[in-house]
């Protein structure tokens, strides 16, 4: 933490500076161009700070920022932990075992590259529901990334680990907690990450065809059918910051438990 | 014992043993292989690696196993420490017949081996713990403690083998398979990824482990080292090439132990033997019998 002011930090502060001044300048020189159909930074500034406010306030007619962004949060959340519930087991058994790779594997690769967006009509004849159906659509989304990340760490346990494990006589359960899960772990992280990503993006998406909710009903509803640009740009902002933040959350914990095989 | 050997001795043992202790050489055969063949399913169709191999070796003794790379050592070796079974054939530890890796052979493996995610002493507490299932914790932990002790290891216990040297995770390995206190000793070219000088103290090293266990311990190692067999060895195994590679012959090494590093290369025992390897393994010895 001693060297957080070192010359090399100042620099890529600059840096960072230098690209979000260029973004602003370019976004300038669109809403120039564009007579401000697309609002300026400085009045999306003041839109942003009136969406700011309040952001918890929880009335039946109105919702803060806040309880969209928690609720979209929420969703993402339970969809994916189920996701992940699912897939790393399965991810685990299809790497240990061949055949299992062989019979699993055919359905994850016709059903991986679905739509996520076809998922909802599915989960809204299943649950009748349309909240339901997003947290479904998520659910089946991040399945896949976690799933062959994890799938392919097991697989890939290096020969000599299996061998120390044989050579010791190591129990099945020493061998899946020590050698197996911290072996894998990089793996599985890595697959989440992606998977955490997919959701984010998709979550946006179901809430618009689902309403009622979260930060993609307000992008559609008080953005678009509410005639204010500021505010759907306002919304990307939003989304685009959280998005970053669950990614390096999740590639802080791949670092941690990332080691030198 | 050859006396000026004995007045500058490197494989000098720990102070309080009695330094002149014979090799304990019982006739019981400690490891008895039996005309063992291994053959692999390869997609190319059937690989033999090893043939009509046939090995006594007698409790204590040091045997070092050379040949060519690919010439089926390591198979060899795996098929003794019971992690591949012999297409025919049999192999015996200790009067019993090996159908799986077992706690009387401890294994050192050819690139360490070390769990990269457990510390030194996690990575000999494991091994410990899953081999010795009759003892309780606290055995087990001074069984750890005494063995890190014995490689010098003890003040590294908490570093992860990545923050290690080559010669500290051999020796790490090391302490795991003696932790186990195996009678038999497996080496799969123990010392090949180290620099000489390292190598070196190595082999020191181990005779001085060997020496404290009275030298009761069986011993068979891997190896492509010339030097290093002579000097460890009581008998070098010298295979053919593979596939299908045979024992080409066994040479005695009579040197009186403790041997001495410095001395040894200069016994006229040890040069008939060199030379007689170095024949065994190379027929072409400079470019003009390139021909």
């Amino acid at each position: 933490m001693k060297n957080i002011f070192s010359l090399k930090t100042l620099w890529s502060f600059l840096y960072f500076v230098a690209g979000i001044a260029l973004m602003g300048g370019i976004w300038e020189l669109i809403s120039y161009l564009t007579k401000n159909e697309i609002p300026s930074p400085r009045n999306t500034w003041l839109v942003f700070k009136e969406v700011l406010q309040n952001p918890m306030q929880d009335d039946p007619d109105y919702k803060g920022i806040g309880v969209k962004l928690l609720s979209s949060l929420k969703r993402v959340g339970i969809g994916f932990g189920f996701g992940s519930l699912i897939a790393i087991p399965v991810g685990m058994l299809m790497g240990s075992n061949k055949i299992i790779m062989s019979i699993v594997n055919p359905m994850v690769q016709i059903l991986r590259p679905v739509s996520p967006l076809a998922w909802f009509p599915l989960g809204l004849a299943i649950f009748q529901d349309s909240p339901k159906a997003s947290i479904f659509m998520i659910f089946i989304c991040s399945l896949w990334p976690a799933l062959i990340n994890t799938a392919f760490g097991v697989s890939h346990i290096p020969q000599d680990h299996k061998n120390v494990s044989k050579a010791f006589g190591f129990s099945n359960w020493k061998y899946i907690t020590k050698v197996v899960v911290p072996f894998t772990l990089p793996h599985i992280l890595t697959g989440l990450r992606l998977s955490i990503g997919v959701a984010w993006m998709v979550i946006v998406a179901g809430e618009m065809l689902s309403g009622g909710m979260g930060l993609g009903y307000f992008v559609w509803e008080e953005g678009f059918n509410g005639g204010s640009v500021a505010k759907i740009i306002v919304a990307i902002i939003i989304i685009g910051i959280v998005g970053l933040l669950l990614d390096r959350i999740f590639m802080g914990l791949q670092k941690r438990f990332s080691y030198a095989v | 014992m050859n006396s000026s050997s004995v007045a500058s001795r490197i494989e000098t043992i720990e102070p309080g043993v009695e330094p002149s202790l014979k090799p304990v050489y019982n006739s019981a055969k400690c490891i008895d292989i039996r005309d063992v063949t291994v053959s692999f399913k390869t997609p190319k169709g059937l690989f033999t690696a090893v043939k009509n191999i046939s090995l006594s070796v007698k409790k204590g003794e040091i045997i070092s196993i050379i040949g060519h790379s690919g010439c089926g050592k390591s198979t060899l070796m795996a098929t003794i420490s019971g992690m591949v079974k012999p297409t025919s054939g049999e192999v015996y530890a200790n009067n019993n017949l090996v159908t799986k890796p077992g706690p009387d052979r401890g294994i050192v493996f050819q690139n360490y081996s070390l769990l990269p995610w457990l510390t030194v002493y996690r990575n000999i507490y494991e091994a410990v713990d899953s081999a010795l299932k009759n003892k309780t914790a606290k055995e087990k932990r001074e069984l750890v403690e005494n063995n890190m002790k014995m490689v010098k290891l003890s003040d590294h216990r908490d570093k992860l083998p990545e923050q290690l040297s080559g010669g500290m995770k051999q020796r790490v390995a090391i302490a795991r398979a003696f932790a186990i206190n195996p009678s038999i000793l497996l080496l799969d070219e123990p010392f090949g990824a180290l620099d000489a000088l390292t190598k070196s103290n190595m082999h020191i090293e181990l005779l001085k482990l060997w020496n404290l266990d009275n030298r009761e311990k069986t011993i068979i190692m891997v190896t492509h080292d010339i030097e290093e067999a002579i000097f460890l060895s009581d008998r070098v195994v010298v295979m053919n090439d593979g596939p299908a590679a045979t024992i080409k012959e066994i040479v005695d090494v009579p040197l009186s132990r403790p041997r001495n590093k410095k001395e040894i290369v200069h016994d006229k025992t040890y040069m008939t033997i060199h030379d007689k390897l170095l024949n065994l393994l190379i027929d072409k010895f400079s470019i003009d019998d390139i021909s």
